[in-house]
Protein backbone atom coordinates (compact mmCIF):
# COMPACT_ATOMS: atom_id res chain seq x y z
CA UNK A 1 0.00 0.00 0.00
CA UNK A 2 1.49 3.31 -1.19
CA UNK A 3 0.00 6.93 0.49
CA UNK A 4 0.27 10.05 -1.30
CA UNK A 5 -0.03 13.70 -0.23
CA UNK A 6 -1.18 16.01 -3.19
CA UNK A 7 -2.39 20.11 -3.17
CA UNK A 8 -3.60 20.76 -5.72
CA UNK A 9 -6.13 18.75 -8.47
CA UNK A 10 -3.07 18.99 -10.87
CA UNK A 11 -1.02 16.85 -8.60
CA UNK A 12 -3.63 13.99 -8.27
CA UNK A 13 -3.65 14.40 -11.99
CA UNK A 14 -0.31 13.51 -11.54
CA UNK A 15 -0.35 10.30 -9.58
CA UNK A 16 -3.34 9.14 -11.40
CA UNK A 17 -0.62 9.35 -14.59
CA UNK A 18 1.82 7.64 -12.68
CA UNK A 19 -0.64 4.93 -12.21
CA UNK A 20 -1.76 4.50 -15.47
CA UNK A 21 1.80 4.10 -16.72
CA UNK A 22 2.03 0.50 -14.68
CA UNK A 23 -0.95 -0.80 -16.14
CA UNK A 24 -0.40 -3.84 -19.07
CA UNK A 25 -4.35 -2.87 -20.19
CA UNK A 26 -7.06 -5.22 -18.72
CA UNK A 27 -6.59 -4.09 -15.18
CA UNK A 28 -9.87 -2.68 -13.03
CA UNK A 29 -9.29 0.53 -11.15
CA UNK A 30 -11.37 1.32 -8.21
CA UNK A 31 -11.79 4.57 -7.30
CA UNK A 32 -13.51 5.45 -3.88
CA UNK A 33 -13.79 8.95 -2.18
CA UNK A 34 -16.80 11.29 -1.35
CA UNK A 35 -18.01 14.10 -3.79
CA UNK A 36 -15.60 16.58 -5.12
CA UNK A 37 -12.41 14.05 -3.86
CA UNK A 38 -11.05 14.47 -7.16
CA UNK A 39 -11.81 11.43 -8.71
CA UNK A 40 -12.58 12.52 -11.82
CA UNK A 41 -9.29 14.57 -11.91
CA UNK A 42 -7.19 11.76 -11.23
CA UNK A 43 -8.97 9.98 -14.14
CA UNK A 44 -8.28 12.41 -16.11
CA UNK A 45 -4.68 12.35 -15.57
CA UNK A 46 -5.01 8.10 -15.77
CA UNK A 47 -6.60 8.53 -19.32
CA UNK A 48 -4.12 11.34 -20.36
CA UNK A 49 -1.14 9.09 -19.61
CA UNK A 50 -2.89 5.96 -21.14
CA UNK A 51 -3.35 8.28 -25.02
CA UNK A 52 -6.14 9.18 -24.53
CA UNK A 53 -6.82 12.58 -26.45
CA UNK A 54 -10.74 13.15 -25.66
CA UNK A 55 -11.85 15.10 -23.01
CA UNK A 56 -12.73 13.27 -19.29
CA UNK A 57 -15.53 13.71 -17.18
CA UNK A 58 -17.87 12.01 -14.46
CA UNK A 59 -20.51 9.85 -16.91
CA UNK A 60 -23.06 9.99 -14.22
CA UNK A 61 -25.97 10.04 -16.55
CA UNK A 62 -24.63 7.82 -19.14
CA UNK A 63 -22.71 5.65 -17.07
CA UNK A 64 -20.23 4.79 -18.89
CA UNK A 65 -17.18 6.95 -21.30
CA UNK A 66 -15.40 4.98 -23.66
CA UNK A 67 -12.32 6.49 -24.63
CA UNK A 68 -9.49 5.26 -27.08
CA UNK A 69 -6.34 5.41 -25.59
CA UNK A 70 -3.35 2.93 -26.57
CA UNK A 71 -5.71 0.52 -25.17
CA UNK A 72 -9.16 1.13 -24.41
CA UNK A 73 -10.23 2.97 -21.48
CA UNK A 74 -13.84 2.55 -19.81
CA UNK A 75 -14.61 5.17 -17.64
CA UNK A 76 -17.80 3.98 -15.07
CA UNK A 77 -19.62 6.03 -12.91
CA UNK A 78 -21.39 3.69 -10.32
CA UNK A 79 -23.16 7.15 -8.32
CA UNK A 80 -26.37 5.93 -9.67
CA UNK A 81 -25.66 2.07 -9.72
CA UNK A 82 -27.03 0.26 -6.69
CA UNK A 83 -28.44 -3.27 -7.70
CA UNK A 84 -27.37 -6.03 -9.50
CA UNK A 85 -29.82 -5.60 -12.25
CA UNK A 86 -28.86 -2.00 -12.95
CA UNK A 87 -24.72 -3.50 -12.91
CA UNK A 88 -25.40 -5.99 -14.99
CA UNK A 89 -27.80 -3.87 -17.47
CA UNK A 90 -24.87 -0.94 -17.69
CA UNK A 91 -22.75 -4.28 -19.53
CA UNK A 92 -20.18 -3.71 -17.20
CA UNK A 93 -19.31 -7.33 -17.20
CA UNK A 94 -18.67 -7.42 -20.83
CA UNK A 95 -16.14 -4.69 -20.78
CA UNK A 96 -14.11 -6.86 -18.38
CA UNK A 97 -10.55 -8.24 -19.70
CA UNK A 98 -11.22 -5.77 -22.95
CA UNK A 99 -9.23 -2.80 -21.45
CA UNK A 100 -8.74 -0.86 -18.21
CA UNK A 101 -11.64 0.00 -16.64
CA UNK A 102 -11.13 2.60 -14.37
CA UNK A 103 -14.71 3.08 -12.13
CA UNK A 104 -15.66 5.77 -10.09
CA UNK A 105 -18.19 5.57 -6.74
CA UNK A 106 -16.67 2.04 -6.47
CA UNK A 107 -18.58 1.96 -2.97
CA UNK A 108 -21.73 1.12 -4.80
CA UNK A 109 -20.41 -2.19 -6.30
CA UNK A 110 -17.60 -3.27 -3.83
CA UNK A 111 -18.95 -7.34 -3.66
CA UNK A 112 -18.79 -7.67 -7.20
CA UNK A 113 -15.55 -6.12 -8.47
CA UNK A 114 -13.36 -8.96 -9.19
CA UNK A 115 -10.59 -9.60 -6.37
CA UNK A 116 -7.61 -9.16 -8.68
CA UNK A 117 -7.88 -5.06 -8.41
CA UNK A 118 -6.73 -1.88 -7.77
CA UNK A 119 -7.59 0.23 -5.10
CA UNK A 120 -7.64 3.90 -5.18
CA UNK A 121 -9.21 5.75 -1.76
CA UNK A 122 -8.93 9.99 -2.02
CA UNK A 123 -9.68 11.57 0.85
CA UNK A 124 -10.50 15.27 1.85
CA UNK A 125 -7.34 16.56 4.35
CA UNK A 126 -8.58 20.49 3.43
CA UNK A 127 -9.74 22.54 0.32
CA UNK A 128 -6.84 21.68 -1.93
CA UNK A 129 -5.27 18.66 -0.14
CA UNK A 130 -6.12 15.43 -0.30
CA UNK A 131 -4.23 11.88 0.33
CA UNK A 132 -4.49 9.32 -2.11
CA UNK A 133 -3.96 5.78 -1.15
CA UNK A 134 -3.42 2.66 -3.94
CA UNK A 135 -3.30 -1.13 -3.06
CA UNK A 136 -2.86 -3.43 -5.69
CA UNK A 137 -0.27 -1.59 -7.09
CA UNK A 138 3.27 -0.30 -6.89
CA UNK A 139 3.76 3.48 -8.57
CA UNK B 1 -35.99 -27.39 -43.79
CA UNK B 2 -33.16 -24.65 -43.87
CA UNK B 3 -32.54 -23.35 -40.19
CA UNK B 4 -30.32 -20.09 -39.63
CA UNK B 5 -28.59 -19.82 -36.00
CA UNK B 6 -26.33 -17.42 -34.50
CA UNK B 7 -25.04 -17.19 -31.35
CA UNK B 8 -23.70 -13.60 -29.57
CA UNK B 9 -24.02 -15.58 -25.88
CA UNK B 10 -20.46 -15.21 -24.79
CA UNK B 11 -17.05 -14.11 -26.32
CA UNK B 12 -17.20 -15.99 -29.71
CA UNK B 13 -19.66 -15.01 -31.89
CA UNK B 14 -20.94 -17.80 -34.61
CA UNK B 15 -23.74 -18.21 -37.48
CA UNK B 16 -24.63 -21.73 -38.62
CA UNK B 17 -26.49 -22.85 -41.73
CA UNK B 18 -28.47 -26.43 -40.87
CA UNK B 19 -30.70 -28.24 -43.78
CA UNK B 20 -32.08 -31.44 -42.41
CA UNK B 21 -29.99 -32.09 -39.98
CA UNK B 22 -26.86 -31.76 -42.04
CA UNK B 23 -24.51 -28.72 -41.43
CA UNK B 24 -24.16 -27.16 -44.61
CA UNK B 25 -21.67 -24.01 -43.19
CA UNK B 26 -20.95 -22.34 -40.25
CA UNK B 27 -18.71 -19.43 -39.88
CA UNK B 28 -16.97 -18.74 -36.40
CA UNK B 29 -15.25 -15.95 -34.60
CA UNK B 30 -13.88 -16.09 -31.27
CA UNK B 31 -11.51 -12.65 -31.47
CA UNK B 32 -12.94 -10.42 -28.82
CA UNK B 33 -14.27 -7.45 -30.99
CA UNK B 34 -17.63 -6.76 -30.65
CA UNK B 35 -20.59 -8.32 -32.20
CA UNK B 36 -22.49 -5.60 -33.42
CA UNK B 37 -19.44 -5.53 -35.89
CA UNK B 38 -18.88 -9.40 -36.67
CA UNK B 39 -21.91 -10.81 -36.87
CA UNK B 40 -23.66 -9.55 -39.87
CA UNK B 41 -20.91 -9.36 -42.00
CA UNK B 42 -20.75 -13.21 -40.71
CA UNK B 43 -24.47 -13.99 -41.69
CA UNK B 44 -23.75 -12.44 -44.81
CA UNK B 45 -20.69 -14.17 -45.87
CA UNK B 46 -22.16 -17.59 -45.22
CA UNK B 47 -26.01 -16.89 -46.79
CA UNK B 48 -23.68 -15.29 -49.86
CA UNK B 49 -21.12 -18.37 -49.94
CA UNK B 50 -23.82 -21.44 -49.66
CA UNK B 51 -26.02 -19.68 -52.12
CA UNK B 52 -28.84 -19.15 -49.81
CA UNK B 53 -30.96 -16.71 -50.40
CA UNK B 54 -32.14 -15.10 -46.62
CA UNK B 55 -36.17 -15.59 -47.83
CA UNK B 56 -34.95 -19.40 -48.54
CA UNK B 57 -34.14 -19.67 -44.30
CA UNK B 58 -37.63 -21.38 -43.07
CA UNK B 59 -36.45 -20.97 -39.30
CA UNK B 60 -34.33 -18.35 -37.64
CA UNK B 61 -32.44 -19.67 -34.21
CA UNK B 62 -30.57 -17.75 -31.61
CA UNK B 63 -28.98 -18.59 -28.06
CA UNK B 64 -31.23 -16.01 -26.39
CA UNK B 65 -29.62 -16.53 -23.03
CA UNK B 66 -28.01 -16.99 -20.29
CA UNK B 67 -25.06 -15.17 -21.34
CA UNK B 68 -23.63 -11.56 -21.03
CA UNK B 69 -25.90 -8.71 -21.08
CA UNK B 70 -24.89 -7.33 -25.04
CA UNK B 71 -24.27 -10.19 -26.52
CA UNK B 72 -27.68 -11.65 -25.85
CA UNK B 73 -29.05 -8.24 -26.84
CA UNK B 74 -27.04 -8.26 -30.46
CA UNK B 75 -28.23 -11.56 -31.79
CA UNK B 76 -31.97 -11.22 -30.37
CA UNK B 77 -32.34 -8.31 -31.82
CA UNK B 78 -30.45 -9.32 -35.46
CA UNK B 79 -32.91 -12.28 -35.52
CA UNK B 80 -35.83 -10.39 -34.87
CA UNK B 81 -34.86 -8.00 -37.59
CA UNK B 82 -34.37 -10.39 -40.20
CA UNK B 83 -37.56 -12.95 -39.32
CA UNK B 84 -39.75 -10.22 -38.98
CA UNK B 85 -40.06 -8.98 -42.49
CA UNK B 86 -40.15 -12.79 -43.92
CA UNK B 87 -42.76 -13.56 -40.84
CA UNK B 88 -40.71 -16.60 -40.25
CA UNK B 89 -40.62 -18.77 -36.77
CA UNK B 90 -38.41 -17.63 -34.75
CA UNK B 91 -36.43 -20.77 -31.90
CA UNK B 92 -35.20 -19.05 -28.65
CA UNK B 93 -32.81 -21.39 -27.65
CA UNK B 94 -30.79 -21.87 -24.08
CA UNK B 95 -27.17 -20.93 -24.80
CA UNK B 96 -26.44 -23.97 -22.14
CA UNK B 97 -29.31 -26.22 -24.28
CA UNK B 98 -26.93 -25.60 -27.44
CA UNK B 99 -23.76 -26.81 -26.01
CA UNK B 100 -25.49 -29.72 -25.14
CA UNK B 101 -26.58 -30.27 -28.37
CA UNK B 102 -22.99 -29.96 -30.15
CA UNK B 103 -21.70 -32.96 -28.63
CA UNK B 104 -24.62 -36.03 -28.61
CA UNK B 105 -22.19 -38.45 -29.48
CA UNK B 106 -21.02 -38.73 -25.92
CA UNK B 107 -22.69 -40.97 -22.88
CA UNK B 108 -23.38 -39.59 -19.77
CA UNK B 109 -24.14 -36.13 -18.24
CA UNK B 110 -22.77 -32.68 -20.02
CA UNK B 111 -22.46 -30.26 -17.40
CA UNK B 112 -22.68 -26.58 -19.57
CA UNK B 113 -21.15 -23.80 -17.52
CA UNK B 114 -20.72 -20.30 -18.05
CA UNK B 115 -19.28 -17.92 -16.40
CA UNK B 116 -21.33 -14.88 -14.78
CA UNK B 117 -18.29 -13.89 -12.45
CA UNK B 118 -18.37 -13.29 -8.97
CA UNK B 119 -17.53 -17.10 -8.41
CA UNK B 120 -20.74 -17.83 -9.90
CA UNK B 121 -22.21 -19.53 -13.31
CA UNK B 122 -24.54 -20.59 -15.60
CA UNK B 123 -25.57 -24.02 -15.47
CA UNK B 124 -27.61 -26.84 -16.91
CA UNK B 125 -27.48 -30.48 -16.57
CA UNK B 126 -28.07 -32.72 -19.46
CA UNK B 127 -28.29 -36.50 -19.70
CA UNK B 128 -26.91 -37.93 -22.99
CA UNK B 129 -28.23 -41.97 -24.44
CA UNK B 130 -27.87 -42.48 -27.85
CA UNK B 131 -27.89 -39.55 -29.11
CA UNK B 132 -30.52 -38.00 -27.20
CA UNK B 133 -30.56 -35.05 -25.34
CA UNK B 134 -32.78 -34.81 -22.06
CA UNK B 135 -32.62 -32.07 -20.03
CA UNK B 136 -32.40 -32.63 -16.04
CA UNK B 137 -31.96 -29.22 -14.11
CA UNK B 138 -33.35 -26.26 -15.25
CA UNK B 139 -30.89 -23.11 -16.04
CA UNK B 140 -29.80 -21.60 -13.69
CA UNK B 141 -27.15 -19.57 -11.61
CA UNK B 142 -25.23 -20.93 -8.88
CA UNK B 143 -21.74 -20.26 -7.11
CA UNK B 144 -19.27 -22.42 -8.54
CA UNK B 145 -18.75 -24.46 -4.94
CA UNK B 146 -22.19 -25.41 -4.93
CA UNK B 147 -22.20 -26.96 -8.38
CA UNK B 148 -18.71 -28.84 -7.32
CA UNK B 149 -20.98 -30.41 -4.76
CA UNK B 150 -23.79 -31.94 -6.96
CA UNK B 151 -21.51 -33.45 -9.27
CA UNK B 152 -19.36 -34.83 -6.71
CA UNK B 153 -22.05 -37.11 -6.23
CA UNK B 154 -22.42 -38.53 -9.71
CA UNK B 155 -21.33 -41.73 -11.39
CA UNK B 156 -21.83 -40.94 -14.43
CA UNK B 157 -19.17 -39.52 -16.41
CA UNK B 158 -19.31 -35.88 -16.56
CA UNK B 159 -18.56 -33.73 -19.47
CA UNK B 160 -17.63 -30.23 -18.50
CA UNK B 161 -18.34 -27.90 -21.52
CA UNK B 162 -18.17 -23.90 -21.64
CA UNK B 163 -16.22 -20.44 -21.01
CA UNK B 164 -17.14 -21.90 -17.50
CA UNK B 165 -15.73 -25.41 -17.37
CA UNK B 166 -12.13 -24.65 -16.03
CA UNK B 167 -13.76 -23.07 -13.25
CA UNK B 168 -15.00 -25.82 -12.23
CA UNK B 169 -12.45 -28.11 -13.11
CA UNK B 170 -10.30 -26.50 -10.93
CA UNK B 171 -12.47 -27.62 -8.06
CA UNK B 172 -13.25 -30.89 -9.77
CA UNK B 173 -9.86 -32.57 -11.51
CA UNK B 174 -10.01 -35.08 -8.81
CA UNK B 175 -12.43 -36.67 -10.08
CA UNK B 176 -12.15 -39.63 -12.28
CA UNK B 177 -15.25 -39.51 -13.86
CA UNK B 178 -14.76 -35.33 -14.46
CA UNK B 179 -13.92 -34.45 -18.08
CA UNK B 180 -12.97 -31.24 -19.43
CA UNK B 181 -13.95 -31.19 -23.19
CA UNK B 182 -11.45 -30.45 -25.38
CA UNK B 183 -10.67 -26.81 -25.82
CA UNK B 184 -11.68 -26.86 -29.74
CA UNK B 185 -15.31 -28.21 -28.81
CA UNK B 186 -15.77 -26.11 -25.43
CA UNK B 187 -17.30 -23.16 -26.09
CA UNK B 188 -20.60 -23.06 -28.05
CA UNK B 189 -21.40 -22.36 -31.21
CA UNK B 190 -24.54 -21.73 -33.78
CA UNK B 191 -24.45 -25.20 -34.71
CA UNK B 192 -25.95 -26.31 -31.54
CA UNK B 193 -28.37 -23.93 -31.55
CA UNK B 194 -29.75 -25.19 -34.94
CA UNK B 195 -30.14 -28.91 -33.43
CA UNK B 196 -31.48 -27.78 -30.30
CA UNK B 197 -34.07 -25.42 -32.67
CA UNK B 198 -35.00 -28.40 -34.89
CA UNK B 199 -35.88 -30.04 -31.95
CA UNK B 200 -37.88 -27.34 -30.88
CA UNK B 201 -39.89 -26.91 -34.04
CA UNK B 202 -40.87 -30.96 -33.92
CA UNK B 203 -42.19 -30.31 -30.34
CA UNK B 204 -44.13 -27.01 -31.76
CA UNK B 205 -41.93 -24.78 -29.55
CA UNK B 206 -40.99 -22.17 -31.66
CA UNK B 207 -42.36 -18.03 -31.49
CA UNK B 208 -42.57 -15.45 -33.36
CA UNK B 209 -40.49 -12.89 -33.96
CA UNK B 210 -42.62 -10.55 -31.50
CA UNK B 211 -42.67 -13.03 -28.90
CA UNK B 212 -38.53 -13.99 -28.89
CA UNK B 213 -37.10 -12.10 -25.99
CA UNK B 214 -33.85 -12.36 -24.05
CA UNK B 215 -33.44 -14.49 -21.05
CA UNK B 216 -31.62 -13.44 -18.35
CA UNK B 217 -30.66 -15.30 -14.74
CA UNK B 218 -30.30 -13.36 -11.68
CA UNK B 219 -27.40 -14.09 -9.74
CA UNK B 220 -28.78 -15.76 -5.97
CA UNK B 221 -25.78 -13.09 -4.86
CA UNK B 222 -28.21 -10.39 -6.52
CA UNK B 223 -30.75 -10.98 -4.08
CA UNK B 224 -28.35 -9.27 -1.53
CA UNK B 225 -28.65 -5.05 -1.25
CA UNK B 226 -25.33 -4.13 -3.52
CA UNK B 227 -24.71 -0.73 -2.00
CA UNK B 228 -21.65 -1.16 0.37
CA UNK B 229 -22.51 0.38 4.07
CA UNK B 230 -20.47 3.64 4.07
CA UNK B 231 -20.53 4.32 7.56
CA UNK B 232 -18.73 0.60 8.21
CA UNK B 233 -16.19 1.36 5.59
CA UNK B 234 -12.59 2.02 7.03
CA UNK B 235 -11.86 4.43 4.69
CA UNK B 236 -14.78 6.97 5.67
Amino acid sequence: MQIFKTSSAEETEQIGARLAQTLQGTEVVALFGSLGAGKTAFTRGFAAALGVEDGVSSPTFALVHEYAGRVPVYHFDMYRVTSWDDLYTTGFFDYMDNGIMIIEWSENIVDFLPENRIDVTIDHVSENERTIRIEGAEI
Amino acid sequence: MKILAIDTSASPVSAALVEDGRLLGEFYLNIRTTHSQTLMPLVSALLETTGTAVSDIDLFAVNAGPGSFTGVRIGVASVKGMSMPLDKPCAQVSTLEAMAYSMPYRHGIVCAVMDARCKQVYNALFRLTDGQVERITEDRAIPVEMLAGELGEMKEPVYLTGDGAELCYEQLHEMENVVLTPVNIRFQHAYGTAVAAARMAEENRLCSSDALMPVYLRLPQAERELKARLANKKHQ
